[in-house]
């Protein structure tokens, strides 16, 4: 019986608790009276897997017709996926995407269907390998199709997108022109967090910067109060993706939307007890955990990032759905929130938060400063409903080396960002105005993006606007054991231990602060009430 | 944090050496109980199965046989049946499960478990560990009312492991049959594995409750196997129950006289029972003590 | 046949448990006590007046894990009788009748085995006088040695799921108290006790050194029942201390501040000995000391003034240097169970009846109850119960019924 998340207070029979930081984790003892949040236990996954996505797929949710019933020989299909930067971490093979995508190709085949192309949807991400492409769909799928009829979405091939309209709010839709004339397009989703799926699927995975900056920017940031939860004007992004999904529907194209959602056992066997409770570790779970630090502290950088390169979730299925947009993903939302959703009650003055090896951003790559911002104030704050785990002013403590580290090839236009926008000012909505052109129409970082696997010019900016509501919000923001100099360009505050930290935090929040320690991954949602 | 310091801390934190304990605010979401004994499953792997088989023919038999008069009837009736089966006997030593274990055919002693009280064979890490490995043990919690008591014994019949369960529930104080529990019944009812009952005799005699080692001069015992039988369909754990200790009783008779007129007797419906005479508790422990006549050739010296 | 935790004799378990119990306390619930679970055969009234108690929580008291860990003194041997089962702070229910009370009456027990359950008439001069506690008989009469339930080997106690006890030691608990304030009334009894032993001067200054629960409950009953003005209380750690301030200490601090804070509320003068703890020449009017241990019977007899009083209250552990016992004069007073107590002007009353009073009107006394465990999880009630004042738990308690 999987038991619900739960919000400890620390007492004196509390043992020390884990923390990740980075590319590790340590031991921390909290103070009596700290609240730790905790997410709730595995849900049990769905044994037969085959059979629930074939169930799916003839029994669509929402008002859709099976699928078998929308092929046809000689229409045009299109089929897009989730990218890389889901599920995190990478789940063990075969991965969700590969299982959908062969019965979906394999029902396509026997209708006759001819005209079929897959679309990786990578929005203004980096185009994936051909090695991480084959691991995402399978041997079988990418030797049938790779190349020519496999393919990364290319956001700045001007010929190849169109545009569809203009929203009420005057939002320009420009979508992949492939995907718009298709008879049928099929989007194999993985909801790993809230604010995936539904209407952001194709209105922003197969977009251009055209139409994302009318929703990737400072004020819809600052509107998103979280954009975790897409309800209905809690998140001005999820709305803004709405209006446009909506557009392109009643613009004829008929989307078959087909979502996963996945258990939280994020990490395997030999990892294992970063899934337990710190006081349920056996000897064996605490022997594990030591050796772990100890090897570790010991192992050189490259190995020791190898060797988290390589971790991969052993993720079960616990739901999917296929059909309507809208009607499959207010499924999706409900098996998401029985698996994340976590009651906490009232805000505290301090919020802590362990930060992980891994952000959507930096799979195999290296998690630069920036994209620790993100991942810091950006994702793991606004895993809340309703308000945040922080009183507003109140200080955010992070973990974290924030190593000055860039990834050359992967992330070409952050470096400038950081050495040249973040000296300057660190503002978001002063960067937006002097900035975010410039780096979006430069004609190098899109030549970059076009043919290398880089992000586009223009992402690390919706990296640090993706922070921005939590930078806005929270008075003061501490990181431990950060490197001074990054932590400094970035405008936050470095030290060297938890107690000094709080001693800094001193004159934001007094001595005694209430303190709550968001005790993720695994993933989860703090519905404050 | 050097690592000496982050030592102390762990040891600190997680109460090494002491018991683990629950942060008051997360009682309510521990894990039920049953999850925290030391888990017993190594013991039946293959590992485990071999060692026992080494333990128990190597060091346990010959023990057995060294320091008693052993003699066992009835194994044939265990030929031909698909297991698993639920191997009860009457308990009145803690030679029984030793001696049951020893016993067994080897296919059967491979894949068998000794239900053992939680409370006092699982409690601490080295006495569950013996018990585990020489009996393949697995823990009956018999505080708690009857229902998370056989847990552990209902996934092991499910896995197609038998198992040895004494259904009065501790050892007698005076050698006689003592009531027995329902757990047994209950679970065989559950679980449809069939009941083969063993009566031991003599072992009360040999090594009574506070003893733990048999009287000199190699007391006799006796192991006997019964023919195992099923529940019948709508049987009640009462009645079923009830044939447990007849099955045993008449074991005991065939002992005490032969087959064919412990058949008889129980045909007549004279079985007479074993729960010992009525009155002082001093008259019970003398009969349930009383040395049973030593079949064999006479000793030389006396 | 009920479940039982019996104490039995095992040498070995004694000398181990004796030499390394201080050391490693996790080897004493390991293996080291002498204590294992059995299925007693029911114990049954022999006599008139006696009835058998089904105990519902029975605490874990000082003295008992002293028992366990062989650190008790060997003064203590002709006075029980092996085996027992432990147990003397119990509340429960009555399976007979037993005198005026019937059966299903929730009850407290008051543990001391007087001439009354002993069947000795005429009783002694103290059984006579009320003061139970102080019976010269407790090794004679038709029960086996036993100072106490919970250390006779005919009575049972209350780590059991059932027991005896004789009419006389029986007090009727009221509806409205729960099980868990009612299992601290022995605890609170002997605290009131130590109280008067103290004869604490009205105005006059007051030390208590432990905060655990005889800590705690001897600090409530200070403030309820005398009119110390000021009280210092020395207690090692935080939950100890903050539980002091709200049961109103006026001054909460830690063992090794503690003469400092006696030095501050009557200006004495401190001295610091070449070897040993410091002492004060002046100090407190009375100290109690409430934890057993000889370091804060130390601390005690180095703070009190001149000619002042020392009442000890927990058993104690060992030896304590009595040179200032002698050299300022002081009276030194022993504090063992309850009994009946002088209120002046020649009225008395049982110390029971008064904790059964106090208690009644203080509800939030059950928050000391710090956990509970049933019986086949002994080794874990006695491992926290060890290291209580650590883990900020006051008193831990069987359930033996679950």
């Amino acid at each position: 019986m999987p038991r619900p998340g739960f919000v400890l207070d620390v007492d004196e029979r509390t043992p020390p608790l884990l923390v990740h930081e980075g590319e590790g984790f340590r031991m921390q003892k909290f103070p009596l009276g700290t609240r730790v949040v905790y997410p709730p236990d595995p849900l049990p996954g769905i044994r037969d897997v085959n059979a629930a996505i074939r169930h799916a797929l003839v029994h669509p949710t929402g008002d859709s017709q099976p699928l078998p019933d929308l092929l046809k020989a000689g229409m045009k299909l299109t089929i897009a996926m989730d990218d890389i930067s889901i599920p995190l971490p990478p789940m063990t093979r075969p991965d969700i995407r590969q299982r959908i995508l062969e019965q979906v190709i394999e029902l396509a085949a026997r209708k006759g269907v001819e005209d079929v192309q897959i679309v990786v949807a990578t929005a203004l991400h980096r185009r994936m390998t051909a090695d991480e492409i084959r691991r995402m769909v399978g041997e079988r799928v990418f030797r049938s199709f790779w190349p020519e009829d496999l393919y990364n979405f290319d956001g700045e091939d001007k010929d190849a997108l169109t545009l569809i309209g203009t929203t009420d709010k005057n939002e320009d839709v420009e979508i992949s022109k492939r995907a718009a004339e298709s008879d049928l397009l099929v989007y194999i989703n993985v909801n790993l967090v809230a604010m995936d799926g539904g209407h952001k699927s194709v209105a922003i995975g197969l977009a251009g910067y055209r139409s994302l900056r009318h929703h990737h920017n400072v004020d819809t940031m600052m509107h998103s109060r979280s954009y975790m939860d897409p309800r209905p004007g809690h998140s001005a992004i999820a709305d803004s993706a709405t209006r446009m999904g909506r557009l392109i529907a009643a613009n004829g194209l008929n989307v078959f939307q087909i979502e996963t959602t996945l258990n939280a056992e994020t990490f395997p066997k030999n990892l294992g007890f970063l899934n337990k409770r710190e006081w349920e570790w056996s000897a064996y779970d605490q022997g594990l955990m030591m050796a772990a630090r100890k090897a570790n502290h010991l192992a050189p950088p490259r190995a020791r990032r190898e060797f988290y390169r390589r971790v991969e979730a052993p993720y079960r299925l616990t739901g999917i759905n296929a059909g309507e947009v809208e009607a499959v993903h207010e499924q999706t939302l409900e098996n998401l929130h029985r698996q994340q959703l976590v009651e906490v009650r009232g805000q505290s003055d301090v919020l802590v938060l362990g930060l992980p090896y891994i952000s959507p951003y930096n799979v195999n790559s290296i998690m630069n400063p920036i994209l620790v911002h993100c991942l810091g104030l950006g994702y793991l704050f606004n895993m809340y409903r309703n308000m945040p785990l922080v009183k507003p002013g109140g200080v955010v403590i992070m973990y974290h080396p924030v190593p000055w580290e860039f990834h050359q090839i992967h992330h070409p236009s952050y470096v400038d960002f950081f050495e040249e926008v973040l000296a300057e000012t660190t503002d978001p909505s002063t960067i937006e105005s002097k900035y975010e052109e410039r780096y979006a129409t430069d004609p190098w970082y899109t030549h970059l993006y076009r043919t290398s696997h880089a992000y586009h010019g223009v992402h690390p900016f919706y990296m640090w606007y993706w922070g921005a509501h939590g930078r806005d919000h929270a008075g003061d923001v501490i990181f431990v054991g950060g490197e001074p100099k990054s932590v400094a360009r970035l405008g936050y505050r470095a030290a060297g231990s938890f107690r000094d930290a709080l001693e800094m935090a001193k004159d934001t929040v007094g001595s005694s602060p209430s303190i709550t320690y968001f005790h993720a991954p695994p993933i989860m949602i703090a519905d404050v009430v | 944090m050097g690592m000496k310091s982050e030592l102390k801390a762990m040891a600190e934190g997680f109460r090494w050496g002491r018991r683990p304990l629950v942060p008051r605010s997360a009682e309510e979401h521990a894990k039920p109980k049953i999850d925290r004994v030391f888990p017993s499953d190594w013991a039946r792997t293959d590992a485990g199965v071999a060692a026992r088989q080494v333990l128990l023919k190597g060091a346990m038999h010959p023990i057995v046989r060294n320091e008693l008069t052993l003699r066992v009837f009835g194994r044939d009736n265990l030929e031909g049946v698909d297991p698993p089966l639920i191997f009860y006997s009457n308990h009145s030593s803690h030679l029984d499960a030793t001696l049951i274990m020893c016993t067994l055919p080897d296919a059967w002693q491979a894949k068998t478990g000794v239900g053992a009280a939680r409370d006092y064979f699982f409690d601490v890490w080295w006495r569950q560990a013996f018990t585990a490995l020489v009996y393949g043990a697995f823990p009956i919690d018999r505080t708690r009312g009857a229902k998370g008591a056989v847990d552990k014994a209902r996934e092991l019949l499910s896995e197609g492991w038998s198992i040895v369960v004494f259904p009065e529930g501790t050892r007698s104080a005076d050698g006689h049959l003592q009531r027995f529990r329902h757990g047994a019944a209950r679970l065989a009812l559950e679980t449809g594995a069939g009941l083969a009952p063993i009566a031991i005799v003599g072992a009360f005699q040999a090594m009574p409750k506070g003893r733990f080692w048999p009287r000199s001069g190699r007391p006799p015992v006796t192991v006997r196997y019964g023919e195992p039988f099923w529940p019948i369909e709508g049987e009640t754990h009462q009645d079923l129950s009830r044939r447990m200790t007849q099955a045993v009783t008449q074991l005991f008779h065939e002992e005490r006289t032969t087959w064919w007129e412990a058949l008889h007797r129980a045909q007549r419906g004279e079985t007479p029972t074993l729960v010992g005479p009525q009155g002082p508790d001093w008259l019970r422990r003398w009969e349930g003590s009383r040395p049973l006549g030593r079949k064999g050739p006479a000793k030389v010296w006396e | 046949m009920a479940l039982a935790l019996e104490f039995y004799r095992s040498a070995p378990k004694y000398l181990g448990a004796r030499a390394l119990g201080s050391r490693a306390p996790g080897l004493v619930t390991a293996g080291l006590a002498p204590l294992r679970l059995v299925t007693q055969k029911d114990p049954e009234p022999k006599r008139e007046g006696w009835a058998r108690v089904k105990p519902r929580l029975s605490g874990i008291c000082g003295s008992d894990l002293s028992t366990i860990a062989g650190r008790s003194s060997f003064y203590f041997s002709p006075l029980v009788s092996l085996p027992f089962v432990p147990g003397h702070e119990v509340v429960g229910e009555l399976l007979d009748d037993a005198g005026d009370l019937v059966v299903g009456q929730r009850v407290v027990i008051s543990s001391v085995l007087g001439c009354a359950a002993r069947g000795e008439d005429p009783p002694c001069e103290h059984c006579a006088a009320g003061q139970v506690g102080r019976c010269d008989r407790v090794t004679v009469g038709h029960l086996k040695p036993g100072l106490q339930t919970g250390f006779c080997t005919e009575t049972g106690g209350g780590w059991s799921r059932l027991m005896l006890a004789h009419r006389s030691q029986l007090w009727p608990v009221p509806d409205g108290m729960s099980d868990q304030t009612a299992v601290l009334i022995e605890p609170f009894a002997c605290a009131i006790h130590a109280t008067f032993r103290a004869e604490i001067p009205a105005g006059g200054t007051v030390l208590v050194v432990g905060a655990g629960t005889v800590g705690i409950l001897t600090l409530i009953a200070i403030k309820a029942l005398t009119k110390a003005d000021h009280v210092v209380v020395a207690a090692k750690h935080q939950r100890q201390r903050a539980a002091a301030t709200m049961a109103g200490a006026d001054d909460v601090v830690r063992p090794e501040h503690a003469v400092k804070a006696v030095r501050r509320t009557d200006h004495a003068v401190k001295l610091t000995p070449e070897r040993g703890m410091d002492f004060l020449l002046g100090g407190i009017d009375v100290a109690i000391e409430c934890t057993g241990s000889s370091s804060a019977l130390d601390l005690a007899l180095r703070t009190t003034k001149a000619g002042g009083r020392v009442v000890v209250s927990g058993i104690p552990g060992g030896g304590a240097d009595l040179t200032p016992l002698w050299f300022r004069e002081l009276e030194l007073a022993g504090a063992y169970t309850s009994g009946v107590e002088d209120l002046g002007k020649g009225v008395t009353r049982p110390t029971f009846e008064m904790a059964m009073d106090l208690a009644s009107n203080l509800p939030m006394l059950e928050e000391l109850v710090g956990a509970t465990y049933p019986l086949d999880r002994w080794r874990e009630a006695l491992d926290h119960a060890m290291a209580a004042g650590k883990l900020g738990t006051f008193k831990v308690a069987f359930a033996p019924q679950d």
